[in-house]
């Protein structure tokens, strides 16, 4: 049946060519609108050489491939005839890239020191920029002083083989203490001064030129109150780092206070977060910086009894592209690699010093590997 | 919106609210921190709600000596509230701090407000009412402290340990604890919440035992406890502290070198120490105190010898003589007539034991 509309399509020539008496083995049959977008609608009807322009655009169409093939094309913008010749087919993979330099890419990405080097090691170095990290354990093992360690570790001159970058501390809880901030602050700088002493002897090299004040100075401390603020602030993030280039690293501590109230709908809650997690996601893409959420352990009732799991749920362990576990053993605090898409289980101890984040001085095998 | 400075603050500290007592302050680097909630575990009668009722005065300090400069809403939801301790300490405290109400002819117990709490949904909407309270009220001093004591008196009878209530149960601490910080960060108060502990109990899960913070076990009055309300509250406070007491029961002798008295005193302690379990800025560390007339004050290892511990009471050994008794009787009336000078408030009960005697002095 041709409809009145329809009608007129087919009088000036829009319609597909009826499909062939015997169907090809990839025929699908295409149900987008049969009229093309786009550079039509920009056009007032009235000018004449438009029946010219739309005769252009219908070339897709008459084209002999698969209907399904034909869809993707006009989907995707190549309505005509000219557009298509002139791309090449890398072009048409959406910039699909070629693995060989995606690692070398990956290789020459810095890392963030967490200022202990065996839980540098078994992360492979640091905490890896373009990745979203998720730190959970339970309260007290010490996730709080692993963020400000991070933000004050980010600033490290890149002379030292740190970033030179800035940082974004979101607390949700009330956890940051700025006295605690200057002490690790302080504590980086003299370990610097150390370096440059230990490895520059001969001559008098440049002096370390931050001061504690001015590592506190480039932390972007931001407190939400409320999930409305949260949400708030990781949608305005985006121009937030687009206006200061030089963060490189987002940490949040933590995600979870504020959606483990009175959330009813609890898809209503894994649909806030799922597209929260996603924005994260692509800020650390974007923008080629560490995304570091820190997250809270809670009971989960599984298989007849209580076991520790991360909070927020299974559909938030999706969300984060590694994930790093803090537990005590014994009078120990270590560190377990739980999910890495390139890292290897591993565990090793850390502990909590005046100083900030450090090696555990425990003489036994510290770093595990499973 | 816009980051906070940093460095706006100066010196680069939070305010903090003393306690009152040097060793407790050393311990907490200041004090209690403002803008955080802090919890105090403590088993019944080991002084939290002494500690509560001294912050609230102290918080009415000017701020150089460690106060906010503020007054205090008490939130309690155990009964029956200590009114003649709270009335004992300001009198002494006014006495301590003539100074602050010298102008306004007022009195410490004017600036503590106290409002008591029956259940989860009362403290939901006495919590509404805060904000507006800070802002309408035309007291001399600004709120500045809130102390709930305690949060787990409130979850004590509503609650069944059925899955669907203790995910109720905690999604009322989050609310709880949303809120509080909230009114923290809004107006830059301290909050201290105080919370019961439980017996262990070793369950097949290992849950019950789970390690959190710098202290492996807990213990108090020598058996192995756990703080109430479970991983679900503790991750809704910045800080834990716990106070602990141990019936050591050490008897200590002290005999004068006089043949002819041979009298002695027995005194038996009740050690109380305040360990920090868990803090985003505080080292792992203890101290013990005691709780005295005057309130709570540190126990230095020096003075330890010439004071001595009661269940709860601290005599001035010194103002004693014993050389000059020779009879058990007079050196009573003696030590009732000292005791009640120093600390204002009469002894219970004495009991002789032939040349020894002790004291048993009331509780508070």
């Amino acid at each position: 049946m041709v409809t009145w509309t329809g009608l007129e399509h087919f009088r000036v020539g829009r319609f597909n060519p009826p499909p062939p008496a015997i169907e090809a083995d990839d025929f699908v049959y295409d149900l987008r609108p049969r009229w093309p977008r786009g550079e039509e609608r920009g056009k007032s009807p009235a000018i004449e050489e438009s029946f010219h322009s739309r005769r252009t655009f219908m070339e897709t169409w008459r084209l002999p491939l698969s209907s399904s093939i034909r869809g993707k094309l006009i989907s995707a913008g190549y309505t005509s005839l000219s557009s298509i010749s002139s791309v090449s087919s890398t072009d048409l993979a959406r910039g699909a890239r070629n693995a060989w330099d995606m690692l070398h890419e990956e290789e020459a990405l810095p890392r963030i020191t967490t200022s202990c080097s065996d839980l540098d090691k078994i992360l492979g170095g640091g905490i890896s920029c373009r990745d979203v990290t998720e730190i959970g354990g339970v309260p007290g093992i010490g996730k709080t002083q692993i963020g400000i360690q991070l933000s004050v570790n980010v600033q490290i001159p890149r002379e030292f083989g740190g970033l030179g970058g800035k940082a974004i501390y979101i607390d949700t809880e009330g956890s940051f203490m700025v006295e605690r901030a200057l002490q690790i602050a302080e504590a980086c700088v003299e370990d610097m001064e150390e370096y440059t002493g230990y490895m520059h002897k001969h001559f008098k090299a440049s002096q370390v030129q931050m001061k504690p004040r001015d590592i506190l100075e480039n932390i972007f401390y931001f407190r939400v109150c409320s999930y409305t603020e949260q949400i708030a602030l990781v949608n305005h993030l985006d121009k937030f780092i687009s206006e200061n280039k030089d963060v490189k690293v987002v940490i949040v501590d933590s995600i979870t206070f504020h959606f483990r109230q009175d959330f009813d709908d609890l898809a209503q809650r894994t649909r806030v977060l799922s597209e929260m997690a996603l924005k994260f996601m692509k800020l650390a893409k974007k923008f080629s910086l560490a995304v570091v959420l820190l997250n809270q352990v809670t009971t989960k009732y599984t298989e007849g009894s209580f076991q520790l799991a991360l909070a927020l749920g299974d559909s938030w362990s999706h969300s984060c592209t590694n994930r790093v576990i803090l537990y005590w053993n014994g009078d120990e605090r270590y560190a377990y690699i739980d999910k890495s898409p390139s890292l290897p289980s591993a565990s090793a101890s850390y502990t909590v010093t005046g100083r900030g984040l450090r090696n555990s001085s425990s003489s036994s095998k510290r770093v595990k590997m499973m | 919106m816009k980051p906070r400075s940093l460095l706006s603050q100066s010196p680069t500290t939070s305010l903090k609210l003393t306690t009152g007592c040097e060793t407790l302050d050393a311990c907490l680097h200041g004090g209690f921190p403002c803008d955080s909630l802090t919890e105090i575990v403590a088993e019944s009668g080991c002084g939290k709600t002494q500690l509560c009722l001294q912050l609230s005065l102290c918080a009415q300090l000017p701020i150089s000596n460690g106060g906010l400069d503020g007054s205090a809403l008490y939130l309690h939801s155990e009964f029956p509230f200590p009114f003649r301790r709270l009335h004992q300490l300001s009198r002494l405290f006014h006495l301590s701090n003539p100074s602050i109400y010298a102008d306004h002819n007022d009195n410490p117990c004017d600036h503590v407000f106290i409002q008591n709490v029956h259940n989860v949904d009362h403290l939901f909407d006495v919590m509404s009412k805060i904000e507006s309270f800070v802002k309408n009220s035309k007291t001399r001093l600004p709120l500045k402290l809130i102390v709930l004591d305690s949060v787990a008196a409130l979850f004590r009878s509503e609650f069944e340990n059925t899955p669907s209530d203790l995910r109720k149960r905690a999604s009322c601490f989050f609310k709880i604890s949303g809120k509080l910080k909230q009114l923290a960060n809004k107006f830059g108060l301290a909050v201290v919440i105080t919370n019961q502990v439980t017996d262990f109990v070793e369950s097949s899960d290992g849950l019950s035992g789970l390690r959190i913070g710098n202290l492996r076990c807990l213990y108090s009055s020598g058996r192995r406890v756990v703080p109430a309300l479970g991983l679900a509250w503790a991750n809704c406070v910045n800080s834990r502290v716990f106070i602990s007491r141990s019936d050591d029961s050490i008897c200590q002798e002290r005999r004068e070198d006089d043949e002819r008295s041979g009298s002695s005193y027995v005194s038996r302690r009740a050690r109380r120490r305040f360990d920090i379990v868990f803090s985003p800025y505080l080292p792992a560390s203890s101290c013990e105190f005691v709780i005295t007339g005057e309130g709570i004050c540190g126990r230095d290892a020096e003075k330890m010898d010439s004071t001595f511990l009661e269940s709860g009471m601290v005599v001035r050994e010194h103002q004693i003589d014993t050389r000059s008794l020779d009879k058990s009787k007079t050196l009573r009336l003696r030590l009732e007539k000292s005791v009640e000078s120093s600390l204002g408030h009469r002894l219970n009960k004495t009991v002789n034991f032939g040349s020894l005697s002790y004291h048993t002095y009331a509780n508070f």
